[in-house]
């Protein structure tokens, strides 16, 4: 354990003195991310303003959901979006040889070498979010709402990153994931748009237990707001545990048959 | 205009290459159907219209809007552009008898020619399939003004994605900002949501510069909304194409000696 946070920390030392010696690199994610983050907020406020409310969440709540949404997605874009994403390619061009050949966990390597503080302060716009949405609900937030919000987001990120994981592992078995990716964004999309309370029928199945981004955001924010049932809790870890040891093993059986460039 | 027909030619064969793709994309045109479905099924819960449009008009919004920023794939031209100039392989654009900005809008048409006969022929198949309700307009007039605009802002985003690239040459490194543009776009185009959604006064400004007529307008027009605003947004996305015909054609004349063959 000790060793791999050592490990850690000195890829992040390496990764930060590379991305300095690109100042425009350095900065380029964060002006990326603040636009999308701006068309889905304008996008957010044009649709919503012409609703009330959406399955009794009203305007703060949503504001909430989007803003913890925003939150999940750029904790993961400073740890480990841009080491994840590059595993199709790396596997395709038979790089992946030289993570396997060391010996440290090669998936541990990939998840930390490209952290990127350039989305550093889409946080702490998403953060402003959240906060605008909790004075607009005009909640009384008690430190357990806060600390079970901050557990849950912690849990989802990791869902987050099992997720875009999971996709990028199949490229272990065929030549391009690129239409997997585009599976992946649509949905996320979609997730980003509608609360997971407000789906029904199988597309709460599709959306809750086959491509569980439909909780990614909601879960949270239903903890701050004190609405999510302990059977919700449950589930929610569960499902967590599940995807977790899922990526898990699907990374050990991809690498397992993994044949260098030629596979 | 042989010569660019011939390569208009040349790139609707070459993406026979690619045809698995586009059947691939053509498949997933099915998920955003779905989705745009459930979203708008969600939100309409217990309301019969919103921003002045049924649901009905709203889904068949979404699979308009949807085809034509499928068939809008100009924004490869600036990447492409960004890409040989840096790397010093523009070249051989400048030593073929063209202009580069005919040759880049022909390439463009051909690719587009391509995706438009396939991706019509399955945006009608997923209506009739899922039994989608259409609606559509009876007017020839406007079905008319309606493809033209399309051509027209096609021709548009081809003139302006040009311009962009060209700006390597000045910048040198434009992928950052490329990626912003193309988040944007997606946005004032109205690809993400009906520009009728936002506030009246965000609109009205809109309507002065070309994006509001690549995607948003066409869509409205086909599905019988906004038949006063063709005649008006025909005559500004014209202006729009000819101003960037000009300004592609000098800022080209102005910064190509500024490539040296070998790359920035």
């Amino acid at each position: 354990m000790k060793n791999n946070i050592e490990f850690i920390s000195e890829l992040i030392k390496l990764r930060l003195s590379h991305i300095m010696t690109f100042r425009l690199g350095f900065f380029g994610p964060f002006f990326i991310n603040t636009s999308y983050f701006l068309v889905q907020l304008f996008a957010f406020e044009a649709i919503y303003g012409h609703i009330d409310n959406i399955q009794g969440w009203d305007h703060g709540e949503i504001l909430i959901f989007i803003g913890t949404f925003s939150l999940i997605d750029s904790i993961n874009m400073v740890i480990c979006f841009f080491g994840v994403i590059s595993i199709p390619e790396k596997i395709q061009t038979g790089d992946l040889d030289l993570y396997l050949t060391k010996p440290v966990n090669p998936l541990l390597r990939i998840t930390f070498e490209k952290v990127n503080p350039g989305a550093i302060p889409l946080l702490l716009f998403s953060t402003c979010i959240i906060g605008y949405g909790v004075i607009e609900n005009g909640m009384c937030l008690s430190y357990a709402n806060v600390i079970g919000y901050l557990v849950m987001v912690f849990l989802m990120t990791i869902l987050f990153y099992d997720m875009e994981l999971l996709l990028r592992c199949f490229a272990f078995f065929v030549f391009s994931v690129n239409n997997l990716i585009k599976i992946e964004e649509t949905a996320m999309d979609l997730c980003m748009k509608i609360p997971g309370i407000a789906f029904y029928g199988i597309y709460k199945f599709i959306f809750y237990c086959i491509l569980p981004y439909g909780m990614i955001a909601t879960l949270p924010t239903q903890v701050l707001t004190g609405t999510l049932s302990a059977k919700g809790l449950i589930f929610g870890t569960a499902i967590v545990c599940i995807f977790t040891c899922i990526a898990l093993s699907f990374w050990t059986y991809g690498v397992h048959t993994y044949e260098s460039a030629s596979s | 205009m042989k010569k660019y027909l011939e390569i208009a030619k040349a790139y609707m064969k070459a993406q026979l290459i690619w045809r698995s793709d586009t059947f691939v994309d053509a498949v997933l045109a099915v998920a955003k159907i779905l989705f745009a479905w459930l979203l708008w099924s969600i939100l309409f819960e217990g309301k019969e219209q919103i921003a002045g449009l049924g649901f009905q008009s709203m889904i068949s919004y979404y699979m308009i809007s949807f085809y034509l920023f499928q068939l809008e794939k100009s924004a490869e031209i600036s990447q492409q552009m960004t890409g040989m100039l840096r790397n010093g392989t523009f070249s051989k654009y400048m030593v073929i008898p063209v202009q580069t900005q005919g040759y880049f809008v022909a390439m463009e048409a051909g690719k587009i020619a391509f995706s438009a006969g396939i991706g019509f022929f399955t945006t009608v198949l997923w209506f009739y399939l899922f039994r989608i309700p259409f609606v559509f307009i009876a007017d020839l007039k406007i079905l008319l003004c309606g493809i033209a605009m399309v051509i027209l802002g096609l021709l548009f985003m081809a003139l302006f994605n040009y311009f962009l690239g060209i700006l390597t040459l000045k910048f040198e490194e434009i992928s950052t900002f490329l990626m912003i543009k193309d988040n944007f776009c997606a946005f004032v185009t109205g690809a993400v949501i009906p520009l009728a959604l936002l506030p009246e006064g965000l609109t009205a400004g809109m309507r002065f510069l070309p994006f509001y007529y690549v995607t948003y307008l066409p869509s409205m027009l086909f599905i019988g909304k906004c038949e006063d605003e063709a005649i008006m947004g025909l005559f500004v996305l014209s202006v729009w194409c000819i101003v960037f015909l000009v300004l592609n054609q000098a800022t080209y004349e102005h910064y190509r000696i500024k490539y040296d063959g070998a790359g920035i």
